[in-house]
């Protein structure tokens, strides 16, 4: 056991290592870079004619966006030398942290896009605790279905005691989140919080009857009026885009024209005329899709699809290798990736509502970003325990 | 099973891409709202304007004008400042100066900068020359975003030729765009003259070239010409060249000589006009100017020279917006009136003294000359003697005295037939309305008028003395006129109807209202309002207006009245005739007929007249003649020493005295000439860019003359001032 071991930090030279690298899982590892390096294309093509146009650095977000991916990459690194069996400590103590971030934004937070879930941290940088009350979440209900795992029967399913913990320690992140209000992330935490259930094994009758009930919730939150104005207008939009072309759907809609003119192989990179002519809002955030769309084509934007489908696959590889905390670590991580991947696409093509959701990886965003390079690290740190171990 | 759910999630995503990417046929397009089609304004080139025989006076010519596109500088790795620097050393500017002058206005960014729309290629350099257009058009690809287009501006090919009678254009100003709305910031106006009162058909249609903008207001793609700009119809004129550059050179010629005999002759008009329909053909004025100083927009300096009285103020027309006292040529409302009331037959005889005791003052012929005894009004025009006319006038004025004192109103006869003859009110000529001088003359009513409104002056003035005045005659003087002014400035007096009888006192007319009045004894009593505009020529050549001759009214004198008084003035070989010794030895002094005038004007030399009308062939009815022609040279002596030989100029090369006649028959032209369809629509674009460049003509005046720090468009005046002189009671 080392786990009372002094810390060994990584440094590059043994990141490097490629005896180290064999106890990584590389073909994820380079589905994630090859999506971070198209993520930096995408976002410089999305930023530098509107910077340009008004006098600016063409290169600024570019650098930003590098310098955000670096430091992922760092936390990757970071994450991945932690011994996955200290999960069981860390859970908890992410959990916490995050429930701290999300509650002090509403202290000290500034409001961006009409949800209160900012930190400024000053130099033109901040932090949005929800991203990382994702994986603290993850971490913390991980740790308790691992906790009581190994106290009942092997193969049995968690008890409803557990279960109503789990939802317990699920709604605390979910309610501040929902105050912000910042739905996108709810939904993602729900479904991340869906599969951690799902791979710990929780009743198929119970899973479903918590279906039901969030879609009962679901309708009464319209019904009460909890949710936002500005959330039920997207969600009106996402239903009928033409009825207001100028507003709420002008997004989807200016997306859909992007997209849809891409064809086979799209316009070329920076030669998107959507995307040039700065058509689409948000579009090195939240639709940064809609550029790999335009100017990539189905087969860049296929791609991208493709290299999300092997992250996930790795993950869940890398989730079935394991078992207990890690595992349920593994699946929480992989249905987060897997269902905002899906949302944030998905909202792009016009397939589901728009919600304030970045597509991991690619789009620009501090926060996003650090949160990711944990959650893959994570993964990496659950890999090479157990596979080292074989 | 999450496996399975991920795995569908994925799957979906796909079906979802490769439908709207490849498989939707219906793919969604940008919406014309969002798009923002950008418009630019191709302001359409003016109608030409040509003479009575189809030669161009005002016309077009293409210049090439540099454009900067901001956009595609921007998109330059240096923002462009690589671009702008060549393009500086090309144009001798600076990088900042260029910089500056396309960058959009705005609240934060001073002038100079760019007026026109963000997106519109801003234009830099205007008339540029073939090396600069060289330059830009063989290395491109060291010009992005920088593009050679066209610009259709004014063209003189007569250079100064009829000048005041063309008038100018000018930038719309915003006071325009509230009359007409569809006038565009691009766009010219006419400012002065033809150009002004013939803007509408002048003014052609201006043509759109539109570029799709994205969302930020930038170009996204090729500009396309959207509308064709289509030129203004053409106006023909009734103006000859050759007989306006003949009346302008006549009237050059007799300043200098008239210079060179030591008068000031500071200005000077002649007028030719068919007398028959009241065409003008020829409308001279001295000094001119250069029409194309305000092509592109007049600098106020530039302005404040054209209008400067040191520099006897060149813009004023003084054919037709100045007025001055007749003179003698007068006569011809007197004798009308003479010889209409009755007061005077065609074959009586009345004295003709030396000089004649008007209410208490003495008034004496020209040079105290006296012919003895009674003469005929035949010899009295002749020899122009001007106590016969004193006379009648003065009987006139006691007769109205009488009629007030019986409490009837006085008929002011003299005046009314002044009126008739157009004196007082607007000739109507198709020319702005302010610039037509009106004339003048006084009755019992406008002196009591202008008594009522500046008694308290004259009498403050009185009282005063004129204490700046250095001269003590002058103080004297002018300090005796103020005190009878205040007491009895109200007073119309016998003296003041002498005065009106021989053209003197307030008497004024402009040169053209003369020669409309002569026009007027030609033609056997009709007045007419006098045009320049002949007719408009659409584009095809088809004639869509004819400007009609206009009559202002018939002259309530019978035509055997007009013709004795044209007859009396025919020239003869003998020098009985006054203006006939200017006319010795020319070969035509027998086909012309005219009066002299010779108008006192206080504290200036004489204004020289002379009004005449011919050919008429000796023993032909004065009706024959096809020109009136009216000659005035300010401070220039007797009207039988300056205005007649320039006259006589004018006749001769008219005639052709010295060869061929100058208009065919001898006669003002009485078709309109064939006006080929316009050519002149694009001119074609040397493309010179990697930019789509603006394929017809380039919008926005040179932007040198615009612009918010330049003040070209505050240069160009509403009213034209108008220059007066008139006699003064002495």
């Amino acid at each position: 056991m080392s786990t009372l071991a002094p810390a060994r930090y990584p440094t590059l030279r043994r990141v490097a290592d490629p005896r180290r690298m064999r106890s990584y899982d590389v073909v994820l590892l380079a589905a994630v870079g090859l999506l971070c390096l198209i993520g930096a294309l995408l976002v410089w093509s999305a930023t530098r004619s509107q910077l340009a146009a008004s006098g600016g650095n063409p290169q600024t977000y570019l650098a930003k966006h590098v310098l955000n991916t670096g430091l992922g990459a760092v936390l990757l690194f970071l994450a991945a030398r932690v011994d996955a069996r200290l999960l069981r400590l860390i859970g908890p103590v992410l959990y916490l942290a995050s429930v701290i971030g999300l509650l002090a934004v509403f202290v000290i937070g500034s409001t961006i896009n009409g949800a209160h879930a900012w930190i400024v941290i000053g130099g033109g940088f901040e932090i949005q605790p929800a991203e990382f009350a994702k994986l603290g979440l993850i971490a913390a209900i991980a740790v308790l279905f691992g906790q009581r795992s190994a106290n009942r029967p092997a193969g049995s399913p968690p008890a409803a005691r557990e279960l109503l913990i789990a939802l317990l320690l699920a709604m605390v992140p979910l309610g501040l989140i929902m105050l912000q209000p910042d739905l996108g992330s709810a939904l993602v935490v729900s479904a991340a919080t869906f599969g951690v259930l799902i791979s710990a094994g929780v009743r198929a009758r119970w899973l479903i009857g918590l279906l039901l009930l969030a879609a009962l919730a679901a309708v009464l939150a319209v019904k009460a009026g909890v949710l936002a104005e500005y959330q039920l207008a997207r969600f009106a939009a996402f239903t009928n885009p033409n009825r207001d072309p100028q507003g709420v759907a002008y997004n989807i809609n200016q997306a859909h024209i992007a997209i849809a003119h891409g064809g086979w192989f799209g316009q070329g990179l920076f030669h998107g005329a959507q995307t040039r002519g700065a058509f689409v809002p948000e579009q090195q955030t939240d639709f940064v899709y809609s550029v790999a769309g335009e100017e990539l084509g189905f087969v860049g934007s296929a791609a991208i699809i493709g290299l999300f489908a092997v992250i996930l696959w790795r993950g869940l590889r890398i989730a079935m290798a394991t078992t207990d905390t890690s595992r349920y670590v593994a699946a929480g991580i992989v249905c987060w990736i897997g269902f905002q991947t899906f949302q944030n696409i998905g909202m792009n093509l016009g397939l589901t509502p728009v919600t304030g959701l970045p597509l991991p990886f690619v789009s620009y965003g501090g926060s996003s970003m650090f949160a990711q390079g944990l959650a893959i690290g994570l993964l990496q740190a659950i890999h090479r325990r157990s596979f080292s171990a074989q | 099973m999450l496996r399975l759910l991920i795995g569908s999630l994925m799957l979906t995503l796909l079906a979802r891409l490769a439908w709207v990417q490849v498989l939707d046929q219906n793919k969604p397009q940008q919406s014309a709202g969002l798009t923002h089609l950008g418009d630019i304004t191709v302001p359409a080139p003016r109608g030409e304007i040509v003479d009575s025989r189809g030669r161009v006076l005002v016309g077009n010519k293409v210049t090439h004008v540099l454009t900067v596109d901001r956009s595609t500088l921007q998109q330059q790795p240096d923002q462009g400042a690589v671009v702008l620097a060549r393009l500086a050393s090309l144009l001798r500017t600076s990088a900042t100066d260029l910089a500056h002058r396309i960058t959009p206005c705005g609240v934060k960014v001073p002038a100079p900068c760019w007026t026109g729309q963000p997106y519109q290629p801003v234009p830099v350099a205007t008339d540029i020359d073939n090396s600069v257009m060289l330059a830009v058009s063989e290395h491109a690809e060291r010009f992005p975003g920088v593009a050679v287009t066209s610009q259709t501006v004014l063209a003189y090919p007569g250079g100064t030729l009829a000048a005041h009678v063309l008038g100018y254009t000018g930038a719309v100003s915003s006071d325009d765009q509230k009359k007409n709305k569809s006038l565009d910031d691009a766009d010219t106006i006419g400012r002065s003259g033809l150009e002004q009162s013939y803007d509408s058909v002048l003014r052609g249609v201006d043509g759109t070239t539109s570029v799709p903008l994205d969302a930020r207001g930038d170009p996204a793609g090729p500009f396309s010409q959207t509308v064709a700009p289509q030129q203004g119809s053409t106006l023909v004129t009734s103006i000859d060249a050759d007989v306006q550059a003949l009346a302008e050179k006549s009237l050059a010629e007799q300043i200098s000589t008239s210079r060179g005999a030591g008068k000031p002759a500071t200005s000077g008009a002649v007028v030719v006009m068919d007398p028959h329909t009241g065409r003008v053909l020829a409308a001279a004025s001295y000094p001119t100017y250069d029409p194309s100083a305000f092509v592109g927009g007049i600098s106020v300096a530039d302005y404040q020279k054209l209008i400067d009285p040191a520099a006897n103020a060149p813009l004023v027309s003084r054919a037709i917006a100045g007025q001055y006292a007749p003179g003698s040529t007068f006569k011809l409302v007197s004798l009308s009136d003479n010889l209409s009331n009755g007061t005077m037959s065609v074959d009586g005889t009345y004295p003709c003294p030396g000089s004649l005791n008007v209410d208490g003052r003495v008034k004496t012929n020209f040079d105290s000359e006296s012919f003895g005894g009674s003469i005929t009004p035949a010899f009295a025009l002749q020899v122009s003697c001007d106590t016969f006319f004193y006379a009648p006038a003065v009987s006139e004025y006691y007769a109205d005295q009488s009629r007030i004192q019986a409490n009837q109103k006085p008929l002011e006869q003299l005046q009314a037939m002044a009126r008739a003859f157009g004196v007082g009110s607007s000739p109507q000529v198709d020319l702005p309305a302010d610039e037509q001088a009106s004339g003048s003359l006084a009755d019992r009513q406008s002196r009591l008028d202008r008594w009522n409104a500046n008694k308290a002056q004259y009498c403050a003035d009185a009282k005063r003395g004129y204490p700046d005045e250095k001269d003590a005659a002058t103080r004297a003087y002018l300090t005796q006129l103020a005190s009878e002014n205040c007491t009895d400035g109200w007073r119309y007096r016998a003296g003041d109807n002498a005065d009106l009888a021989i053209g003197q006192g307030e008497t004024t007319v402009s040169p053209l209202q003369l020669a409309t009045a002569y026009s007027a004894m030609v033609n056997g009593g009709t007045l007419f309002a006098p045009t320049f505009g002949w007719g408009v020529v659409d584009g095809s050549g088809k004639v869509v207006k004819t400007v009609s001759p206009k009559v202002i009214r018939t002259l309530p004198v019978s035509k055997k009245y007009l013709e004795f008084f044209g007859d009396s003035l025919h020239f003869q070989d003998s020098h009985s005739v006054s203006g006939a010794l200017a006319f010795d030895g020319s070969p035509i002094k027998l086909l012309i007929g005219g009066k002299t005038g010779t108008a006192e004007v206080y504290g200036k030399q004489d204004t020289s007249w002379f009004a005449s009308w011919g050919p008429v062939q000796p023993g032909a009815a004065v009706g024959t003649a096809k020109f009136v022609v009216v000659g005035m040279v300010e401070q220039a002596g007797l009207g039988s020493s300056a205005a007649a030989p320039m006259v006589r100029k004018v006749y001769e090369g008219l005639l052709g005295a010295a060869g061929k006649p100058m208009l065919p028959g001898s006669r003002p032209a009485t078709t309109l000439p064939r006006i080929a369809p316009q050519h002149l629509q694009g001119p074609s674009t040397p493309k010179a860019s990697t930019t789509a460049s603006v394929t017809a003509s380039a919008s926005a005046s040179p932007s040198p003359g615009r612009g918010p720090s330049t003040p070209s468009q505050s240069g160009t005046p509403d009213a034209v001032p108008t220059a007066s002189t008139s006699g003064r009671r002495r």
